[in-house]
Formats: C-alpha cells, sequence, structure tokens
C-alpha cells in the first residue's frame, strides 16, 4: 500500500494511485509561524480582530469562515492614489530564537507520509480587497491600474520575503496557498485583467518556491476559475483545491489532466449545510468521484481547509471517499 | 456626438467623473433631465448589463458603470422628482442576517435604480424584524428583494420570507430572493415570488410584477 504522499503523487503524475486521495490526508497542514502569530484572525462567534495588515476581520457564529469590516473607519487603504500612506506591511525580521518552535513543530512530521504543508492566506488578489473592500479594489483595477500594480509589486515584494523566512525556517515540501479569484459563476476580473495584474506576481511568489524546495503547489481558490487554468499551470500549480463543479471539472481533466490535478468537486454548499444526511453526502461524493474519475482528480469539498461549517459533515465525505474508493479502486 | 450620446457612453464604458461632469453640462445646457434618463442612462446600464452577460469575468467594468450610473441618479434625482415622475414601485433591499456580501445586492440595487424602482437599501446582516420594520415604515413599499451568498444563511432567508407569508397586513407585498446560494427549487420552496440569477434580470422580472 502506498503511503498517502506516494499515493498523491501517483495519482497527479498519472501513474497507479492505489486509492482516491482522501480530502486533505495527505498534508500535514503547518498553520502558525512567528509572523501568524503576531498577525491575529477572529476567533468564530466572538468579536471583530485587527491583522498585522490593519485589516479587521470578524467571523459570525454559523459562517464558514471570517470577513473583512469595511465600513469607513475600517477601510485600511481609504484611496488607492496615496496607498502608500496607508499600507504599511509588517515586520518579518524575527529572529532564528522565535522560530525555534515552529521548526520543531515541522521536524515531527513524517515527511515519508505526510507532505509537511505550510498554509498561506490571504493571496494577493484577497490581500488587495481585504485592504480596499471589494467594489473599491475592482473598480480600481478599471479606472487605477497603474496604482492597482504598485500595490500588487508592494504586496508581491511582501510575500517573496515571507516565502524566503518559510523556505529557510520550515523547509516545507508543499504550500497551501489561498487566493479567491472568482465568484461560483465567473472570475471577479477578466482573463486579460488576470494575466496583466495578478499572473506576473504568482509567476515569481510560486516560481520562488519551487526554486527553494518546494515540491508541491497547491493553490485554493472555491470558485469558478476554468478561465485561469492556463496561467495555474504557467505558474507552477500543481493541484487546485476547491474547484466547484461549475467549471465542468470533467472537461477540465481531458484538458489539462496531467498538467494540473483538480482537488474538489464536491461543492461545500451541496453538503455542508444545515440538513446534511450520510445519505446525501454519499449521493453528492458518488455523483463526483464517478463524474471525474480517478486521475488528476482528488475528491474534496472545496471548503479551504479540512473543516466544515456543520459538525460532523467533513468526516462523513471522507467516509464516503474511503467506500466508493474501494469500488473504484479493485 | 451630441452631449447626451457622450452621457451614454461614458457610462457603458464605466467613467463615474465623466459622467458626473456631462450631467452637469447638460444641465446647464437645459438638457431635461427626463430626456438623459430615457435617451442615455437606463439604454447605457441596459447595454452594460449584456456585457456582463456575455463577458463573464469583466466585474470592474459593470462595475465602474454602475457607479457612473449612481452617480449620475444622485445629481437627477431632485430634478427627476420636480418633474412629476413617479418611480414604477418600492422595493426594500437586503442581505440576509448573517451574511455580510453585499456586491451583487449593490448590483442589484443599481439595476433597479436604473429601471424606474425607488430603492431602499437596508444593507448586509439584516434580521427578519429590520425587513418588516422597513416595509410596515414605508408603505409604498410593494417589493422586498432578499440576497445571500452563503448556504448558512439559508435558513434565515427561509424564516424571513415565513415572517412575511404570515402577517396578514403584508400579504400583498412581492418577494424576491437572489444570490450565489440561492437557485429557483429553494426559492420556489420557500415560497418566494420570484427568482433570478443575476442582477440584470432581477430588474427585468420585477417589472413584470409592476407593468
Amino acid at each position: 500500500m502506498l503511503t498517502k504522499r506516494q499515493n498523491l503523487l501517483e495519482t497527479i503524475r498519472g501513474g497507479k494511485p492505489d486509492r482516491y486521495v482522501n480530502q486533505y490526508e495527505a498534508f500535514a497542514m503547518i498553520v502558525p509561524n512567528p509572523y501568524m502569530v503576531n498577525s491575529p484572525g477572529p476567533v468564530c462567534g466572538q468579536g471583530p480582530v485587527k491583522n498585522a495588515w490593519g485589516v479587521t476581520n470578524i467571523w459570525p457564529e454559523g459562517t464558514p469562515g471570517s470577513f473583512p469590516i469595511h465600513d469607513e473607519e475600517h477601510i485600511v487603504c481609504k484611496d488607492i492614489t496615496h496607498w502608500r500612506d496607508y499600507v504599511h506591511a509588517p515586520r518579518l525580521d524575527y529572529s532564528d530564537a522565535e522560530w525555534e518552535p515552529f521548526i520543531k513543530e515541522a521536524e515531527k512530521i513524517d515527511r515519508n507520509e505526510y507532505f509537511a504543508t505550510q498554509f498561506i492566506a490571504p493571496g494577493i488578489f484577497e490581500q488587495c480587497h481585504h485592504l480596499q473592500e471589494i467594489q473599491n479594489c475592482l473598480i480600481n483595477f478599471y479606472e487605477e491600474p497603474e496604482c492597482t500594480k504598485e500595490l500588487i509589486e508592494y504586496l508581491t515584494e511582501w510575500e517573496l520575503q515571507y516565502a524566503e523566512k518559510i523556505c529557510k525556517y520550515i523547509k516545507p515540501d508543499a504550500i497551501f496557498h489561498h487566493d479567491d479569484w472568482g465568484s461560483q459563476t465567473s472570475t471577479f476580473i477578466s482573463p486579460d485583467m488576470f494575466e496583466e495584474f495578478i499572473f506576473p506576481a504568482y509567476k515569481k511568489i510560486y516560481g520562488y518556491y519551487k526554486e527553494h524546495g518546494v515540491e508541491l503547489i497547491v493553490h485554493h481558490a472555491d470558485c469558478y476559475a476554468a478561465t485561469l487554468v492556463p496561467y495555474m499551470i504557467e505558474a507552477g500549480v500543481d493541484i487546485w483545491q476547491g474547484v466547484m463543479t461549475s467549471n465542468k471539472i470533467d472537461e477540465l481533466i481531458a484538458k489539462y489532466g496531467g498538467k494540473i490535478t483538480f482537488m474538489g468537486g464536491i461543492d461545500s454548499a451541496s453538503v455542508d449545510r444545515p440538513d446534511w444526511t450520510p445519505e446525501l453526502v454519499e449521493r453528492e461524493v458518488r455523483k463526483s468521484c464517478t463524474a471525474y474519475g480517478t486521475k488528476y482528480y482528488i475528491p474534496n469539498t472545496t471548503q479551504g481547509l479540512g473543516i466544515s461549517t456543520f459538525p460532523g459533515v467533513y468526516e462523513q465525505v471522507s467516509e464516503a471517499i474511503e467506500k466508493i474508493s474501494k469500488e473504484l479502486f479493485k | 456626438m451630441t452631449i447626451v450620446q457622450r452621457i451614454k457612453e461614458a457610462i457603458e464604458v464605466g467613467r463615474p467623473k465623466e459622467t458626473e461632469k456631462l450631467i452637469k453640462q447638460a444641465l446647464s445646457e437645459n438638457v431635461k433631465p427626463s430626456v438623459m434618463l430615457e435617451e442615455a442612462m437606463i439604454p447605457a446600464m441596459r447595454s452594460a448589463g449584456e456585457y456582463y452577460r456575455n463577458n463573464d469575468g469583466d466585474i470592474p467594468r459593470i462595475l465602474a458603470a454602475a457607479r457612473s450610473m449612481r452617480k449620475g441618479l444622485d445629481i437627477l434625482e431632485p430634478y427627476i422628482e420636480t418633474e412629476g415622475g413617479k418611480p414604477l414601485a418600492t422595493i426594500v433591499l437586503g442581505t440576509v442576517k448573517g451574511d455580510l456580501h453585499d456586491m451583487g445586492k449593490n448590483l442589484v440595487a443599481i439595476m433597479f435604480r436604473s429601471a424606474g424602482f425607488k430603492v431602499i437599501d437596508l444593507g448586509v446582516d439584516v434580521s427578519e424584524k429590520e425587513f418588516l420594520k422597513a416595509v410596515r415604515k414605508n408603505p409604498d413599499v410593494s417589493l422586498v428583494c432578499i440576497s445571500s451568498l452563503l448556504t448558512t444563511a439559508m435558513p434565515e432567508m427561509r424564516h424571513v420570507v415565513k415572517t412575511f407569508r404570515e402577517s396578514k397586513d403584508l400579504a400583498h407585498i412581492k418577494i424576491m430572493v437572489g444570490g450565489g446560494s440561492v437557485d429557483q427549487e429553494f426559492a420556489d420552496d420557500i415560497g418566494a415570488d420570484a427568482y433570478t440569477e443575476t442582477a440584470v434580470d432581477a430588474a427585468e422580472k420585477a417589472k413584470t410584477f409592476f407593468v
């Protein structure tokens, strides 16, 4: 029997996996590090928290994740043409001693079984709209392209410095990088605009990780982004996690399988709901596994971590995948 | 190109500052606000809506067009009222409690205003009580639009619709629902009068209730 790590590699390389990669099972996720500890996020059901970029987030009870507060008082970058006055990147000059406990945790991971995976969020596009508010941000791509590019370059340079620290201290096998680029039915910006503004940033960031020992780039975007897959491939993404059914995953696998793997295909909205039942979960998982096959596809809810909003859903999905895996990998 | 045509073009391509400038100029040249609205602004928004429908993923442009439209309407609204123009209907709009997403809702608001509706926007995270209060406070309201992106807010949407249906004094109110978590099946299930997939379609659908 292959290890979880070997099985994943067989799956994404079109080899001989002996079962489905079951959701996030092959990733040992590393979330905290000195920067993350000093950039707090909100706790579900508790009050708003300001992070190291000055963005105030809140996680209302019963919702899938945190959300930036964007009333007039809380918007960080109130005018993109003066972004330098508003946006101040947090420090990354933590000492070796400050990294030490996190290095020790990373060293405990069995790297034969798992990919030691550094979690990184938000991404470049997300950071742009966290700082500005989404509508202001999107309009500024259109109305103030030069300032928007300057801000993206600034964020990219900071991310490259962050990448340097992560590679130096944690030495991850994989990175799991969030950046949602669309709604459920369309991308937020057109492919041409993506190529001009966002793609260069990811070519640099993911390129850096690949050049510094990271074997696997997993990009999370639980949205429609089918039109951006060629850019993902060129930027070095190995796995697109969060791929929703609206992307016509079967067609993507036929077209791009071998160059990129699709992880998701079970829309969280279809199973992670208050009235979920084991039967509903199995039906949805079976539908996805049957439609998308066993190569270049990892069944998973579209959620950006191994959790669910409603207790028990994630575990039930894993159980259903295991059952269906035994049927399909005979 | 006439100034009315220039206003139309400024909105279509999404130039808010230019739209403002041109509308002010047109007013100073005594161009009737109703002419600007009917010959420039409404057709421009319709064409921006069509562009959006046919060009997935160019949200910045539709937002810029919507912002141009809003700036224009803000300038023209007092003049239109003095011309004796009446709104097609008054609507109350909001993202349901438990959900803070507002982009889709804001687009819907612009589309309704462009189509001649008066819009009372309650914002995001709106409770059932706030929807009811707003409707009772504004007796001319005849349509309530409820938006939700998160599936976790769907039970609240169901609850709001149920409360409206059970309130005898609000039986005449039409209810439309929309947003990423909603589909026709869910809308039918909770007893909404209508559902549309896009903001452009929402205003068109609403018109059928009143004309």
